[in-house]
C-alpha cells in the first residue's frame, strides 16, 4: 500500500504534476538541439533548484530526463541532425520519410513507440530491479569487449550499398574514438602535442558534422528545388500501423532496457542494436532499410527511451550511475542529503516508488506534449531553404560549441562537415562512422583489460570465453550472426548448402 | 534598441572607469575542471548557491573538462586577471609538471579557498580472501602476480597510493586500469578485480551496504565515519612520512587578480564554506572540511606537490624530476 | 568478392583521387597507431588503433581498385555536379565566421554570418533579412546564454557589463 502512496506522489499534487509537465516540454527541446544536452540541462538544474524540496527538484529533473531523450528524434527526423548520439540510428529512416513529406506521420508514430519503450523501461524497473541490477555487474571486462563487437558488426546493416565504404567507415570511425590521452595509460595517441587533443575528439561535434553540416552543404545543390509540402493530416498513427509494429517495439524496449541498465554502456548503443534487431527480423518491409522504414524508426525510438528506465535500475539499486545523465542525478541526491547507494532502498524506501511514479508521468506527458505541436515543428522543413540553412549552420555551431564550451569543438564539427560533404558525394555512409566513434572506447578498453587480466595470453582469454554462460552465449552470438549475415554465408556457403 | 544603446554605452562608461572597490558588478563565470556529475562537480555546485548569497551576484557554472584538468587551467589563465573567471578545482593540476602534462600547477596561480579533503582508502571485494591489511599484503607476496588491482591512470590517487605502498612493501600484481573510481568500483563489485584504493567519499555506502570491505584508510588515524577500519600505519608505520594526504577540492584565480576582488572572494567562500548545510553535507560523503585560504593553503599545496611528486618521480613513471621544477623533497 | 555488393555503376569526377587520398591518409594513421607502441603488448595503447588502421588500409585499397574500374560518369562535371561554387563559396563563409568568433565575439559575428548567408541565398529585401537575422539571434541567444548559460564567446561586446547594467535598470 505504501509502494502505490509513493507511486501516486507525483500525480496527486498539482505542484509536482506542473514541475514534472514543465521538465518534460523543456526536455523535448533540450533533447531537440543538438549540442545542448540532458547531462547539461540536469546539472544546471541542480544549481537551480538547490534550494528547493528534493521531490519537486526531481520531479523537473526526471521530466527533462525522459522529454530529452525522446526530444533527440525531432531533429533527426526534420533536419537529419541528431539532437543526441541515442537518436542518430532514427535519422536514417526518419528523415527519408519528413523528405517524402510524411514528417507528421514519422513524429506521430516515434512518439507513440518512443512511449511505449518508456512504459517497458518503467515496467521491468519497477518489478526487477534488484535481479537486473546484480545481473547487470556481473558483467567482465569480456563480456563488454564482446558487446562491443557484436555493435561493430552493426556496420553491415548501415552501409548501404557497399560493404567495402561501410568497413572503412567503421574503422575509420573507431579510431577517431581512439584520439587523446589514453584513459588506461595517459599515454597520447594521435594528438600530434597538442592539448585541446588530448580528451579527444567529442562524438557529438563528430555527429552534427557528418549529419547536419553535411545534409545542409547537400541542400545547396537543390537551392531551385520546390520545397516538400508536408502532408500533415495524419499525426496520430493507425490504430492497425500500431498493432503491426508493437512485437517489434516490445522486443527493441527489452534490448533497450538491458543494455541500458549496464553500467558501461546507454541509449546510444541500446538504440543502434535496436535498428540493427529490426533490420534483422523484417523479413520484407514495405520500403527498404534507408529509404524511410518504419520499423527503423520504431526500432530505435522504442530503444532510446526503454534505456530511461534501464538506466535507473543499477542506479536506484545499487547508487551506480547507468548512464551519464543518472551519474548527475546521483549527484543532485547528495546535494539534497540523501545517500544515494546501495541503502538507499533501505533508507529512503520511497524514493523508489516516487521514482517510478514520476518516471510514468513523465511518459505521459511524453506522449501528450508529443503528439501536440506536430504541425508547427512540420513547418520547419517547409521554411525556405535560404533561410533555413543558414540557420542549420549556426544552430551546428553554436550547438558544437555548447558541448563543452571549446572552440576546438567548433572545428572537429566543420572538419567532419567538410569530410562528411565528400563522402556522402562519393557513395559512403556516415552513419558507420559515427557507430565506430561511440563504440571505440567500449572495445578498446575492455579488450585490454580482459587481455591485461589474463596476462597478455590470448589462449587464455579464448578458454574463458566458456568459463561463464553469458560469455558463452555472447561469443555464440557472435559467431553465427557472422556466418548468417555476412557474405560468407550469403555468397559462399548459402548456395552451397541449398544446392545440396 | 534605443535602450540596449543606452546600456551598452554605459557599460562601455562603467568598465573602464570602474574601480575594484565595487567588485563583483557582473555575474562571475565558475570553471569546474570535471564534467557533470564527478565529485568536483558536486562540490562545487553545492557551494555555489551560498556564495552566490555571500556575492550578491550570480555564479554561473561552466564544465570545462580535459587533459586531467589543463584545458580549463590554461583557459582560466588565459582570461583577464579581474576576478570575473573562478577555476573550480581538484587536486590533479599539482601533478602537471612532473607528468609533463602542462607547465603550470597551483603554485602559479592565487588561492582562494581550499574546500575540503579527501582520504583514501584500500577496498577489496566481499569474497577476497584476506580482511586486514597485513592478510593481503601476505596473501599478495605468497600469490604473485595473481591479485588485479585496479587504477585510474598515471598520477590518479589510486596509482600514488600504490606508490606509497611500493615505498614499503614489494608485490607483484596485476594493474587493471579503468577510466575513474566509479567505474573501477563498479568492476570491484562484479569481481572483475579484486582490490582497489579509492578515495572514501566514493566507497562509504558501499561499505556500509556490505557490498565490498575496506582493508585499511590510508591515514594516520582511524576515520570517524568508519571506526572499525584500522589506519594503514598500524601495519606499514612507514607510511607515516606521506600521511596525511589526499585529494582535495579547490577554487583558484588567476595571479595578478586585484586584492579588494581577492579579498571579497576570500571571505565569501569562507563564510559559504561554514553553512551547516554544506559542512553536513560534505561530512556525510567523509570529506575533511579545510576552509583556508591565503598562506596556509599555499603552505598545504606545496605539501601536496612535493609529497606527490617525488612518490610518483621515485616509483618511476614521472616525465620530469621534480627538481627541475624547484619542488622540493619532503 | 566485396566487388558484387556494391550497386555503383560509374564514378563521379574526383572521386578516384578522393579514394586515393583515403588509401595514402590511412597508411598514414597506420604509421601513427605504430608509432603510438609499436609491436609490444596486445594490451598496448596501440594495438587497437593499430588494426582499426589496418582494416582502413585494407577497406580503402579494395575501394580504390573498384573505382579504377569503373568507367567515368558521362556528363558529370566536378565544378558543376560535384562542387558547385555556391558550396565553396558557403564553406568558405562558415570557415571565415568559426575564425572570427572568438575575436569578435558570438553576437557580431553570428550577425554578419546569419545577415551575409541569408541575404546570399534568400535574395530578398535588406529589411526582410535584417529581421529575420535579428529574430534569430534573439532566439538563440536567449536559449543558449540565458536559459542554458553557455558563456559564450564574448569578443569585443563586453555582455557581461551589458545584461548587469540592464539587470540594474530592472530593479
Amino acid at each position: 500500500m505504501d509502494a502505490l502512496n509513493f507511486f501516486a506522489m507525483s500525480w496527486l499534487s498539482p505542484e509536482l504534476l506542473g514541475l514534472t509537465a514543465l521538465g518534460t516540454f523543456l526536455g523535448i527541446y533540450v533533447g531537440a538541439i543538438p549540442g545542448l544536452s540532458v547531462t547539461m540541462a540536469v546539472s544546471i538544474l541542480i544549481s537551480f533548484t538547490f534550494s528547493w524540496d528534493v521531490n519537486n527538484a526531481l520531479c523537473l529533473m526526471v521530466g527533462v530526463y525522459m522529454g530529452g531523450v525522446y526530444g533527440g528524434s525531432r531533429t533527426a527526423i526534420l533536419l537529419n541532425i541528431p539532437g543526441a548520439p541515442s537518436a542518430i540510428a532514427t535519422a536514417l529512416d526518419g528523415y527519408p520519410l519528413a523528405k517524402k513529406g510524411l514528417a507528421g506521420e514519422a513524429i506521430g508514430l516515434s512518439t507513440v513507440m518512443s512511449v511505449v519503450g518508456g512504459f517497458v523501461g518503467i515496467i521491468v524497473l519497477a518489478l526487477a530491479a534488484p535481479t537486473i541490477s546484480e545481473f547487470a555487474i556481473t558483467f567482465q571486462p569480456r563480456d563488454y569487449m564482446m558487446l562491443g563487437i557484436l555493435g561493430i558488426m552493426l556496420v553491415g546493416s548501415l552501409s548501404g550499398n557497399s560493404l567495402a565504404k561501410g568497413i572503412f567507415a567503421g574503422a575509420f570511425g573507431l579510431l577517431i574514438g581512439t584520439v587523446g590521452l589514453d584513459p588506461m595509460t595517459a599515454e597520447e595517441r594521435f594528438t600530434f602535442g597538442i592539448i585541446e587533443l588530448w580528451d579527444g575528439i567529442n562524438p557529438v561535434a563528430v555527429m552534427i558534422g557528418l549529419f547536419g553540416i553535411s545534409e545542409a552543404l547537400h541542400q545547396l545543390h537543390h537551392m531551385d528545388k520546390a520545397i516538400i509540402k508536408q502532408k500533415i493530416a495524419r499525426i496520430i498513427p493507425k490504430g492497425s500501423d500500431v498493432k503491426k509494429y508493437l512485437p517489434l517495439s516490445l522486443q527493441t524496449s527489452f534490448i533497450g532496457v538491458i543494455v541500458g541498465a549496464l553500467p558501461g554502456t546507454g541509449g546510444d548503443i541500446a538504440a543502434l542494436m535496436a535498428y540493427d534487431h529490426a533490420k534483422r527480423v523484417t523479413k520484407d518491409p514495405e520500403v527498404p532499410f534507408g529509404d524511410g522504414a518504419k520499423e527503423g524508426l520504431i526500432a530505435p525510438e522504442s530503444a532510446n527511451n526503454a534505456a530511461v528506465g534501464g538506466a535507473y535500475i543499477p542506479m536506484l539499486t545499487l547508487g551506480i550511475p547507468g548512464d551519464a545523465v543518472t551519474a548527475v542525478f546521483i549527484g543532485a541526491l547528495f546535494i539534497h542529503g540523501l545517500n544515494p547507494g546501495p541503502l538507499l532502498m533501505v533508507e529512503q524506501p520511497h524514493m523508489f516508488w516516487f521514482t517510478v511514479g514520476n518516471l510514468t508521468l513523465a511518459n505521459i506527458f511524453v506522449l501528450i506534449f508529443g503528439l501536440t505541436g506536430i504541425r508547427l515543428f512540420s513547418k520547419i522543413v517547409e521554411c525556405p531553404k535560404g533561410v533555413l540553412i543558414p540557420l542549420i549552420f549556426l544552430l551546428s555551431i553554436v550547438g558544437a560549441y555548447a558541448i563543452n564550451n571549446a572552440l576546438t569543438d567548433i572545428w572537429w564539427m566543420l572538419a567532419f562537415g567538410g569530410l562528411g560533404y565528400f563522402m556522402r558525394l562519393y557513395g559512403f555512409p556516415v552513419g558507420p562512422v559515427i557507430l565506430g566513434v561511440i563504440l571505440s572506447s567500449l572495445t578498446d578498453e575492455n579488450w585490454r583489460r580482459a587481455i591485461l587480466t589474463e596476462r597478455n595470453s590470448m589462449a587464455d582469454l579464448f578458454l574463458n570465453l566458456f568459463s561463464s554462460p553469458l560469455s558463452t552465449l555472447l561469443f555464440v552470438t557472435i559467431v553465427l550472426i557472422l556466418f548468417t549475415q555476412t557474405p560468407i554465408w550469403t555468397t559462399w556457403l548459402k548456395p552451397k548448402w541449398t544446392k545440396k | 534598441m534605443k535602450k540596449t544603446t543606452i546600456a551598452l554605452l554605459a557599460a562601455f562608461s562603467l568598465s573602464s572607469t570602474a574601480s575594484f572597490a565595487d567588485y563583483p558588478s557582473k555575474d562571475i563565470q565558475g570553471v569546474i575542471m570535471w564534467g557533470a556529475g564527478g565529485s568536483t562537480d558536486t562540490v562545487m555546485r553545492s557551494i555555489a548557491p551560498h556564495v552566490e548569497k555571500e556575492l550578491g551576484t550570480d555564479l554561473i557554472l561552466t564544465n570545462k573538462s580535459g587533459g586531467v584538468g589543463a584545458i580549463s587551467m590554461k583557459y582560466v589563465n588565459k582570461k583577464k586577471a579581474d576576478g570575473y573567471t573562478l577555476l573550480m578545482g581538484a587536486e590533479n593540476p599539482q601533478m602537471h609538471k612532473v607528468l609533463g602534462l602542462s607547465n603550470i600547477d597551483y603554485s602559479d596561480m592565487t588561492p582562494i579557498s581550499l574546500l575540503a579533503r579527501g582520504t583514501p582508502m584500500i577496498m577489496a571485494r566481499n569474497d577476497a580472501p584476506y580482511n586486514t591489511m597485513q592478510e593481503f599484503i601476505d596473501y599478495a607476496k605468497a600469490n604473485p602476480n595473481k591479485v588485479k588491482i585496479g587504477s585510474t591512470g598515471k598520477g590518479g590517487l589510486t596509482s600514488i597510493v600504490l606508490a606509497m605502498l611500493a615505498s614499503q612493501v614489494k608485490l607483484d600484481y596485476i594493474s587493471i586500469p579503468y577510466k575513474g573510481d566509479g567505474p573501477a568500483l563498479t568492476a570491484l563489485q562484479g569481481g572483475a578485480i579484486d582490490v582497489m584504493p579509492a578515495v572514501l567519499g566514493a566507497a562509504i555506502e558501499q561499505i556500509k551496504a556490505g557490498r565490498m570491505k575496506a582493508l585499511s584508510m590510508v591515514d594516520v588515524e582511524r576515520n570517524a565515519l568508519l571506526p572499525d577500519v584500522a589506519p594503514i600505519t598500524d601495519t606499514l608505520p612507514g607510511m607515516k612520512s606521506y600521511l596525511p594526504w589526499g585529494p582535495f577540492f579547490g577554487v583558484f584565480v588567476k595571479k595578478g587578480t586585484p586584492d579588494e576582488a581577492i579579498e571579497k572572494l576570500q571571505s565569501a567562500f569562507q563564510k559559504a564554506a561554514t553553512n551547516p548545510e554544506f559542512v553536513s553535507l560534505m561530512q556525510n560523503r567523509g570529506y575533511t572540511i579545510m576552509n583556508t585560504s591565503g598562506e596556509a593553503a599555499s603552505t598545504f599545496l606545496e605539501a601536496y606537490r612535493s609529497t606527490s611528486s617525488w612518490l610518483v618521480h621515485d616509483a618511476g613513471f614521472s616525465k620530469f624530476s621534480p627538481e627541475k621544477f624547484d619542488i622540493r623533497k619532503p | 568478392m566485396l566487388s558484387q555488393l556494391s550497386a555503383q555503376k560509374t564514378r563521379k569526377p574526383g572521386e578516384r583521387l578522393f579514394c586515393l587520398l583515403l588509401v595514402l591518409g590511412s597508411v598514414y594513421l597506420f604509421w601513427q597507431a605504430y608509432s603510438i607502441a609499436g609491436f609490444s603488448e596486445l594490451s598496448s595503447a596501440g594495438a587497437f588503433p593499430m588494426a582499426a588502421s589496418a582494416v582502413m588500409i585494407l577497406a580503402s585499397s579494395i575501394i580504390f581498385v573498384n573505382t579504377l574500374k569503373l568507367p567515368a560518369a558521362e556528363g558529370v562535371r566536378f565544378i558543376y555536379h560535384c562542387f558547385p561554387p555556391v558550396v565553396a563559396i558557403i564553406m568558405a563563409l562558415i570557415l571565415v565566421y568559426a575564425v572570427i568568433l572568438e575575436n569578435l565575439g558570438f553576437i557580431l559575428s553570428s550577425f554578419l554570418f546569419l545577415f551575409i548567408a541569408i541575404q546570399f541565398l534568400y535574395r530578398r529585401s535588406v529589411l526582410t533579412t535584417l529581421s529575420i537575422t535579428l529574430l534569430a539571434l534573439i532566439v538563440v541567444y536567449i536559449i543558449f546564454r540565458l536559459v542554458f548559460q553557455v558563456v559564450l564567446p564574448e569578443g569585443i561586446v563586453p555582455e557581461r557589463d551589458i545584461i548587469a547594467s540592464i539587470k540594474a535598470l530592472w530593479r
